[in-house]
């Protein structure tokens, strides 16, 4: 009896959608990441003023991706949403040198809160495609990712146009979830 | 001439002291001034000594008449002069103030200004790259719906190719239904037919039994009939038998009857004879009466003569005659007794001999009957054989219905079973075709139900299709909408980007006045100093002049002149500097700087009358610069207004006045404003995208699902500055909405929006 309802909580319950925030500065890509995720296609986005939230499946593996507007004004929000969340994709334009002080800044300062102690980062070269981007090991570099301690982190070259990584990089995300269960 | 110019200077210096009364009189040429005026006395005294002659005293009288004019005018000069140090000191106060005033409105104007562009330029920018990016997506949206809609067409068009095929397929089916039904329905018939054949072969077999009944029936009656018959027959014999005794009898009898009846002839015979006897007798006896009738007669006649002689006595003769009548009636009585007799006689002859006759007729009848009913014995007799024959008969005929009987029920148990069996058989045939037509019939439903499936999946997908052809034609009419839109939209674009040309062509413009009264102030700051250097120089002549008046003297005719002379040139020169305002001051600069060393060192009262002019001229210059400064600083602010109404309207943000009116205060509050003008445009900004981002949360909050709304509570709450209570309230809120279970959370009082609470406001 026990066993039977346990099964039909696990088959109502039991595939609890993992958690994921897409975050980033403003005009990284976040959108166009989260929506070649969801469909698969490169849609035109405007600068988001608030977030996108969609469910996408992977493997077998439900997401409730954020998409979370990374706009200065609104960035002090990001921390509302920091709760119960599995994953941070953490996403940097790989072409803007100027910004990656503040792209550190903004995400040794989300690593350092204790909600998100427990959560993946993953780390998106993105725009990749553009002839002056960053290579992920300068990127790395210059976040100062390989001094996090006590945090599994991977960094992965994409284009979201393009569409390059985002699997090799959804790939690690999955295993290193599927690991930590 | 001159007395219009005093008139003008002392009118000019009447309008400089009313207000304010002089607060401030420049120290050195005061006491120049005061100086001057003594050294100016001393000086005459001594130019009147040197010379001696009374010609020489008139003329020293005309020269102190002239000196003393001179002195006047000097004085006047100097109060002129004096004058004008004030008015060029307050000029000069007031060029700083003004000089402040407007560097500090250009400052503002021109920072507002930029800040101004450079909002709406980016605003626009923004809008438009918004308006842009969001029409690329709606077309781009429009585009994939379009291409979307293609697929889902050519998708739709294969289905109903599909469908097509199917409804072939559907038609072969049931084509093949059909002929299948009608095989089945051949099948059908001829089993039915067969089923009726059997039928009537049954129906004819029970006929034939019926009949075999009936005729078993009949021979039962037959038998029956001919039982009785053999009955009736046994019957008749013994009646006959009864008969051929009563007949027997009879003959005995009759023959008896015979000895009797021949006694009776023998009587009879008898009789005969004595009546013969008695009719000789009779014969005899009436022959006698025949004679006494005659006698009688005689004596008749002997009386009736006797009767005829006698008349006289008549009565004896009637009496006579009487008698007569009397005896012939006895007579004649006698007669018809005789005549009775004889033929009664003859009658019992004849009646005899009739009976004897029919006696021998009885006889011979008797013996004729005899003869018949030996015969009739006879022929019954061979009746009886014939009967016993046919009892015979009847037996075995009982025999053969016996058998037949036999037979008969053999026969019909035989097709009694025969009946049954093919009653089982029909009823076998009958389940079987029944089955088979229930089979049918389900084939056929299941036909016709995949039929109608078919067709409500066709009528579906018809459905669909034109559902989606209307979709696609509303599609296209909101694409061509929106494409129009988007014309409408690069339309307004473009006007705003000509907007933007133009509003950036006034901004350079003003830039350019700008920098051009910027110019036209750092020169006329070079001018005042200049004048401070030429009024200095201007003293320094006037000293020269107290000490040269000697050798002025000899020239004043000519000096008048050329005063006058100089005057005119003067207000040539003025009037051309008043058309010409931005060279004005180059000209101004250049003017007293060549023109004064060239005084300096030929004619002094020349070079403090063009001073003097000059500094006339600058004044009304800067004034005319001042004014039509005030004027265009005026016109920018109108200007600034217009824009800033226009930028509202455009950006469509409601005239946030109090806005508007705080970052002016602050600009002319704060004179290093381009910071705070800046820091003010981003709270600004700020405030409009914490705007947008709370109604995005808050329209998220409400239409996402509950799950992605519990995420969301923190971000609302942080933005609406709820309280800790109000945070878990709506938390326990959503989980009472999500859960299956559970009482809803009872509402606190602190849910109403908590006046104590001091607002924070955005950012």
């Amino acid at each position: 009896m026990g066993g039977f309802f346990s099964s039909i909580f696990s088959s109502l319950f039991g595939t609890r959608e993992m958690r994921i925030l897409i975050l980033g500065l403003d005009g990284a890509g976040k959108t166009t990441i989260l929506y070649r995720l969801q469909v698969g296609e490169v849609v035109t986005t405007i600068p988001t003023i608030g977030f996108n939230v969609e469910t996408v499946t992977y493997k077998n593996l439900k997401f409730q991706v954020w998409d979370l507007g990374g706009q200065t004004s609104i960035r002090p929000y990001w921390r509302c949403y920091y709760s119960n969340t599995d994953a941070v994709i953490y996403v940097v334009d790989s072409c803007d040198r100027d910004r990656i002080g503040i792209s550190k800044s903004e995400l040794v300062a989300m690593l350092e809160e204790e909600e998100l102690r427990k959560a993946i980062l993953v780390v998106f070269a993105n725009k990749q495609d553009m002839e002056q981007a960053m290579t992920p090991s300068e990127m790395a570099n210059s976040l100062g990712l390989p001094a996090l301690k006590d945090r599994k982190w991977q960094i992965f070259k994409t284009s979201a146009t393009k569409g390059t990584g985002l699997d090799e990089a959804m790939e690690w995300l999955v295993e290193t979830l599927k690991s930590r269960q | 001439m001159f007395a219009k110019l005093k008139k003008k200077i002392a009118e000019e210096t009447a309008v400089a002291q009313r207000p304010g009364g002089t607060p401030r009189i420049p120290r050195s040429v005061s006491k120049e001034s005061v100086a001057s005026m003594g050294a100016d006395s001393g000086d005459d005294f001594a130019s009147d000594g040197s010379s001696s002659r009374e010609d020489l005293s008139s003329q020293l009288l005309r020269r102190n008449e002239q000196i003393r004019k001179l002195e006047a005018r000097l004085s006047d000069y100097a109060e002129q002069v004096r004058n004008l140090q004030k008015i060029k000191e307050k000029l000069e106060i007031a060029l700083e103030k003004h000089q402040d005033s407007s560097m500090r409105k250009f400052q503002e104007q021109n920072e507002t200004f930029q800040a101004n562009r450079a909002k709406m330029a980016e605003g626009l920018a923004l809008a438009l790259a918004r308006k842009d990016q969001e029409w690329s997506e709606k077309v781009d949206q429009l585009e994939k719906e379009k291409r979307f809609l293609t697929a889902q067409l050519q998708e739709m068009k294969n289905q109903s190719l599909n469908l097509f095929q199917r409804r072939d397929e559907l038609d072969e089916l049931e084509g093949f239904q059909q002929q299948e039904l009608s095989k089945v329905k051949h099948m059908l018939l001829k089993k039915e037919e067969s089923l009726g054949k059997m039928e009537e072969e049954l129906e004819a077999r029970t006929r034939e039994l019926s009949r075999t009944q009936e005729e078993l029936m009949t021979s039962n009656q037959m038998s029956l009939d001919l039982s009785q018959k053999l009955e009736e027959l046994q019957r008749h014999s013994s009646t006959l038998e009864e008969q051929r005794d009563l007949v027997t009898a009879s003959k005995a009898g009759t023959e008896n009857k015979i000895t009797a009846l021949e006694q009776k002839e023998q009587e009879l015979q008898a009789l005969n004879q004595q009546l013969s006897t008695d009719l000789q007798k009779i014969t005899t006896e009436t022959q006698e009466k025949e004679r006494v009738i005659i006698h009688l007669q005689e004596r008749v006649a002997s009386l009736e003569k006797r009767l005829e002689q006698n008349f006289s006595g008549e009565e004896h003769v009637q009496e006579l005659l009487k008698e007569k009548t009397a005896a012939e009636h006895n007579l004649e009585a006698t007669r018809q007794q005789l005549l009775a007799a004889r033929s009664s006689q003859a009658k019992a002859i004849d009646t005899l001999e009739t009976r004897v006759k029919e006696l021998e007729q009885s006889l011979q009848a008797s013996e004729e009957k005899l003869k018949q009913s030996s015969d009739i014995i006879a022929s019954q007799e061979t009746q009886i054989q014939e009967l016993a024959t046919a009892n015979k008969e009847s037996s075995s005929a009982q025999q053969q219905i016996l058998a037949l009987e036999h037979q008969c029920t053999e026969r019909t148990q035989a097709l009694e079973a025969q009946l049954a069996t093919l009653e089982r058989t029909r009823a076998a045939e009958q389940t079987a075709t029944e089955q088979e037509m229930k089979e049918l019939k389900q084939e056929n439903a299941t036909l016709k139900e995949i039929k109608n499936e078919c067709e409500h999946s066709l009528q579906d997908h018809q459905l669909e299709l034109k559902k989606l052809k209307e979709e696609w034609n509303q599609r296209e009419i909101v694409s061509v909408a929106m494409a129009q839109a988007l014309e409408e939209v690069r339309k307004q674009r473009e006007e705003f980007q000509q907007q933007i040309a133009n509003l950036t062509t006034i901004i350079e413009e003003k830039e350019q006045s700008l920098q051009e009264k910027t110019k036209v102030i750092l020169q006329k700051e070079q001018e005042i100093l200049q004048l401070q250097e030429g009024h200095d120089t201007s003293l320094l002549q006037m000293h020269q002049l107290q000490s040269e008046l000697e050798a002025l003297r000899s020239l004043r005719a000519e000096e008048s002149e050329v005063a006058g002379t100089q005057e005119e040139e003067l207000l040539r020169l003025s009037g051309q500097e008043q058309d010409v305002v931005p060279h004005a001051a180059s000209r101004t600069m250049q003017d007293p700087l060549y023109q004064l060393p060239a005084a300096e060192g030929i004619l002094n009262g020349e070079v403090v009358t063009t001073d003097l002019g000059q500094l006339q001229k600058e004044k009304q210059d800067l004034e005319q610069q001042l004014l039509e400064k005030n004027k265009t600083i005026k016109q920018m602010q109108q200007r600034m207004l217009e824009l800033r109404k226009t930028l509202q309207k455009e950006l469509k943000i409601r005239p946030d006045n109090e806005l508007f009116e705080v970052r002016e205060k602050s600009g002319s509050e704060i004179p290093n404003m381009a910071p705070s003008v800046t820091n003010n445009a981003d709270l600004t900004e700020a405030r409009e995208i914490n705007f947008e981002y709370l109604k995005h949360v808050v329209l998220k909050f409400m239409s996402c699902r509950e799950s992605e709304a519990f995420h969301l509570i923190k971000a609302v709450s942080v933005l609406l500055n709820f309280s800790q209570e109000e945070e878990n309230m709506l938390k326990e809120t959503l989980e009472y909405k999500m859960s299956w279970f559970g009482s809803k959370p009872a509402p606190k009082g602190s849910i109403r929006p908590s006046i104590s609470n001091s607002r924070i406001p955005w950012s």
